[in-house]
């Protein structure tokens, strides 16, 4: 057996320990913990079982297993860039918010240059 | 006969001026558009040089026709005038003008510019500046961007990213900004034509310096705003 079929399940299992300690803080939602979860269990499986990653390579009409896995993780990572453009996105749109908003009822006057 | 801006038309117009690192260029464009009698509001656009402490300088000689705000952190231009045009409706303006504070417009062209606002012929105003006078450059950018404008918004205009506009006070209660930076111009147009504001195309001179022309729409700034034009489609 390879070193990585170690590696990943124990990873997996830390990874799905910190998304249910964040979920009881209130800090993800629910389906944040399932979805990781679900994620990570993959992970799992295709590490200890390389062949496992064939049948759904198969379900797709992908030949190899590991280039099932190579597309899964290109779509997971495009996801994760454009939730986190939309996040920061969203981020700009509160701040150009606040500061206009500080702006606004903060006329400057000639007084408040002399302080 | 032609119809000549009164000192009271001056006096409901309010000169909308975004300002971002321009304390070597800014005062003479708030001195020359105060001379003239017309309003200002002017918003700092978070500058990192002296520009406010200049903008203070100017309101000690005309506390009573300058507005000073001031953004925290720079926000780009589409949000500065956003809160310019927010501003101005605490004073009762009837007419609203936007100019960039790089003087590279001139108020000579203020009366002209609120004219058709003044007399009705229209709500909102677009200034143009001339294509020959425009470096080549920013021409090219110029022509990508009104060809931008036609295609996603759908709207034919001379020069679609003027920072010289103009509108009556029902017009800027009927548009909604949210640009951030340049695309602005583009949304400007958008609006107006959105919300079927009866607007008109007024010539204006530009000044071309090396220091105008930093700023501005070139090809990378045409490229950010055919980004955004993109992400408003959806």
């Amino acid at each position: 057996m390879f070193l990585y079929a170690f590696i990943f399940p124990l990873l997996s299992i830390i990874a799905i320990i910190w998304f249910v300690f964040r979920y009881k803080h209130g800090k993800n939602s629910l389906s944040t913990v399932i979805v990781w979860s679900a994620f990570w269990i993959f992970v799992s499986l295709f590490s200890v079982f390389p062949d496992f990653s064939s049948i759904f390579a198969r379900l797709f009409g992908i030949t190899r297993g590991l280039d099932f896995i190579i597309i899964l993780v290109f779509v997971i990572l495009f996801y994760t860039v454009l939730k986190m453009y939309f996040i920061m996105d969203n981020m700009q749109d509160n701040l150009n918010k606040m500061v206009k908003e500080v702006a606004l009822n903060n006329e400057i006057t000639l007084e408040d240059e002399e302080e | 006969m032609e119809y000549k801006i009164t000192s009271e038309d001056k006096d409901a117009t309010y000169v909308v001026l975004p300002a971002y690192n321009e304390a070597t260029r800014i005062q003479p464009v708030i001195e020359a558009i105060a001379e003239k009698g017309y309003n200002l509001v002017i918003v700092n656009d978070g500058s990192s040089d002296n520009t406010l402490d200049v903008i203070m300088e100017s309101k000690k000689k005309y506390p009573n026709k300058m507005h000073v705000f001031s953004l925290m952190v720079n926000r780009g231009v589409g949000v500065a005038t956003q809160t310019g045009f927010e501003a101005v409706l605490k004073f009762n303006p009837k007419y609203i003008v936007s100019m960039d504070s790089d003087g590279q417009h001139s108020a000579d062209d203020l009366d002209e510019v609120i004219k058709p606002l003044v007399t009705g012929r229209a709500q909102a105003v677009i200034g143009v500046r001339p294509l020959e006078d425009m470096p080549r450059s920013r021409n090219y950018a110029n022509a990508i961007m009104n060809l931008l404008t036609r295609i996603f918004y759908r709207v034919d205009v001379s020069d679609s990213q003027t920072g010289f506009r103009a509108l009556t006070v029902d017009a800027l209660r009927k548009i909604t900004i949210n640009a951030r930076g340049y695309l602005i111009s583009s949304e400007f147009i958008r609006e107006i034509n959105d919300n079927n504001i009866p607007f008109e195309e007024v010539p204006i001179k530009t000044i071309y310096t090396p220091e105008t022309q930093a700023k501005g729409t070139n090809v990378v700034v045409a490229m950010k705003i055919l980004i955004q034009m993109i992400r408003d489609q959806f």
